[in-house]
């Protein structure tokens, strides 16, 4: 069995991780670029999303490379993503590739049983352990790159130095070696020159999760905000995702938990993919964040539910909407921010002359 | 008497029995919104963001012309009605959808129906809705009684006389006069049998698909729809097709399309709304399904830009195309 890998942000980190410790075979690709992308446009439906066009690609390339299991999950909520497996695997059929597309509609442990051909318990959970502490520290190491980019005197280093990070981290052995290399670049990033005044604005991203997540589809907009000197706050992440630690889940630790409480007057139920925790994060962050960029791939149910309840709030930093698909254009993205940015700054001044 | 308002779009066509029934016999008044106009679709269109899908944007505008009309509108949240499906995000959000974009509404009547929290909360939720009538749960008991009975003979009598629900429900209900006019007696279909698949709120409003199924019958062609179709036959084709199903609507897509396309019909029309989620990737299937038997399939996507003129020229080519080949398979 070779696994096919997909990407998805920082993803590949932690699947590296658990297939070394696991011993799965994983066929490594390129990360996504422009082919990855125009082989997923030319043999998807026209109007599927974009993360599918985008898996699709992804898929395609892991099998040409030799590739014979695919993972994808399938049946999560009201979303299409969970329909995903089905559509992926007749195109790829029909496109003549022989392989095993599996999902874990029969259950999860029976997915993870097939692709670990078996391994205990033990051993898959601290798999899964090493490869979430990965996902972590690199979270960590991020946010710390959000606030340091919107500061920094010599603008790109702290992106130089994440990189150099997110590669330190993909190396490391073990436990201890991750550690140490936390501290290294916690400290280096620490030390970068920086400008103190005047305090920076602080952004919000939220939003689709696959967008957000992934700097090839959001065209790296947390670099391109840091560069207009904008501090971003981003509380979806993948480890939130899978969190091993049942208590989270119980006492509703996570953002999303605390977001979906906060959107109840407006929107009192889930509609699938992430749509209730974009409303409650307007509600949630009215006070700590001066805007919000919310991110969507082109013809997102959820988010345009989200889009369509968002303005009925009274409360709440002002929203960009900002949607992606194939045919959008780094440019129009950055005017665009530009623009916002210019407005949150005017508002802000504006604020501080009242107070004053 | 309190009047409850049922905004035709959506879900109307496949429950509208169902809901008239329950709400008249716990005594209310049930008006239904008068068919879609173009004042309808653009005001509904001027309430939500662009991307939001043609159905909803109808809906939206049947709603807006109830609100001085009635003292509720009626607007249910059907999470899913069998085990382990789910539907589209914008029927779950549609009371809070609707609230947040009209504020001038009058109060919502919203059900939540979702069949994988079991039995009791369906029950709780159906007395919940109820009591905005009465604190008799016995009457509450018998009129949901009542409604689930008027909707299996509303499908029973789709199912076999081969009626299309608006057919169906203007004999139920013998008032021609809320039905948009019937059209005189069609010619006998002599030259094919067209199958027309896709969600009722896009077959059977005559509006946004301009008239398609009148279209089809007056060129003498016998005219298939899912509601035709028994359960077993939809959920047979479905299972061939993608296994087992996983949104609500799945059935007359894919289940119809899987069946239509092997029982020998001369060809198979698809009809999704733009930007429509699960279709993009349940019509891909059906296509693609379409593409290996060798029956002609047109897809025809609609929204708000859609012209009339567009609709008829395809519509003639692909049937003169059916007729073309019908004639050579003749010849030979």
């Amino acid at each position: 069995m070779r696994l096919g890998m997909t990407h998805m942000g920082n993803i590949d980190v932690a699947v590296k991780a658990i297939a070394s410790k696991l011993g799965i075979d994983l066929v490594m690709t390129l990360a996504t670029s422009q082919r990855t992308l125009d082989l997923g446009v030319k043999y998807s439906p026209e109007t599927a999303c974009f993360p599918f066009k985008l898996q699709l690609g992804n898929m395609i390339e892991a099998l040409e490379l030799g590739a014979d299991t695919l993972v994808m999950p399938g049946d999560l909520g009201p979303c299409r993503m969970g329909y995903y497996h089905k559509v992926l695997e007749q195109i790829l059929r029909e496109l003549g590739y022989k392989f095993q597309m599996v999902t874990q509609t029969r259950g999860i442990m029976h997915m993870v049983k097939y692709l670990t051909n078996g391994a205990s318990l033990g051993k898959v959970i601290a798999g899964f352990r090493f490869g979430l502490a990965k996902l972590k520290t690199l979270e960590e190491l991020e946010g710390v790159v959000h606030k340091i980019r919107a500061v920094e005197r010599d603008k790109g280093e702290a992106n130089r130095i994440y990189r150099e990070g997110i590669k330190a981290i993909d190396n490391a052995p073990d436990y201890r070696a991750i550690r140490q290399a936390k501290r290294e670049y916690l400290q280096r990033l620490m030390s970068l020159p920086a400008i103190t005044s005047p305090a920076p604005l602080k952004v919000g991203i939220t939003g689709e999760f696959f967008v957000v997540i992934d700097p090839f589809t959001n065209m790296d907009i947390e670099i391109e905000l840091g560069k207009l000197g904008v501090e971003v706050r981003c509380h979806i992440s993948i480890s939130e995702w899978v969190r091993l630690n049942p208590f989270v889940y119980v006492l509703g630790l996570r953002e999303k938990d605390k977001s979906h409480k906060a959107a109840m007057p407006y929107l009192s139920h889930h509609v699938g993919g992430d749509g209730w925790q974009s409303v409650g994060e307007r509600i949630l962050h009215a006070g700590d964040w001066d805007g919000i960029v919310h991110l969507e791939p082109f013809g997102c149910l959820p988010e345009i539910m989200a889009r369509n309840i968002m303005p009925s709030i009274k409360e709440g930093p002002p929203v960009l909407n900002i949607i992606y698909d194939e045919h959008t254009g780094k440019a129009g993205m950055i005017t665009r921010l530009e623009a916002f940015v210019d407005m949150l700054h005017r508002k802000k001044r504006r604020q501080e002359a009242v107070c004053v | 008497m309190i009047k409850i308002g049922i905004p035709r779009a959506l879900l109307y066509y496949q429950y509208y029995p169902m809901w008239k029934t329950f709400f008249e016999e716990l005594g209310a008044e049930v008006v239904v919104s008068p068919p879609t106009t173009q004042t309808v679709l653009s005001e509904g269109s001027s309430r939500v963001v662009a991307e939001t899908c043609l159905p909803t944007k109808v809906f939206l505008g049947h709603v807006l012309s109830l609100v001085k009309k009635c003292d509720y509108i009626f607007i249910p949240a059907i999470r899913s009605v069998k085990s382990k499906t789910y539907n589209c995000s914008k029927f779950l959000g549609l009371p809070d959808m609707t609230r947040a974009v009209i504020p001038e509404l009058p109060s919502i009547l919203d059900i939540d129906i979702d069949v994988n929290k079991g039995k009791h909360v369906l029950y709780q939720a159906i007395y919940k809705l109820g009591r905005h009538f009465t604190w008799n749960p016995f009457r509450v008991r018998r009129a949901s009684i009542a409604a689930w009975q008027a909707n299996l003979n509303y499908q029973q009598l789709m199912c076999n006389h081969s009626l299309t629900p608006p057919q169906a429900i203007e004999r139920i209900l013998d008032t021609p006069g809320v039905e948009p006019k019937t059209h005189p007696d069609y010619p006998i279909p002599t030259q094919a049998t067209i199958a027309i698949i896709g969600h009722p709120y896009l077959l059977y409003d005559e509006h946004i698909n301009y008239r398609l199924i009148h279209r089809l019958k007056q060129a003498q062609n016998k005219v298939l729809t899912p509601e035709m179709l028994t359960t077993e036959e939809l959920e047979s084709a479905t299972a061939r097709l993608v296994g087992r199903a996983k949104w609500t609507c799945e059935e007359e897509v894919v289940g119809a399309g899987g069946h239509y396309l092997r029982s020998g019909t001369d060809g198979v029309i698809g009809i999704t709304a733009f930007g429509c989620g699960p279709d993009s990737l349940m019509m891909d299937i059906v296509q693609r399904q379409a593409r290996t038997m060798t029956t002609p399939f047109m897809s025809l996507t609609l929204d708000e830009h859609t012209a009339e003129a567009g609709i008829v020229t395809r519509l003639e080519a692909f049937l003169d195309m059916i007729y073309r080949k019908k004639r050579k398979r003749i010849c030979v």
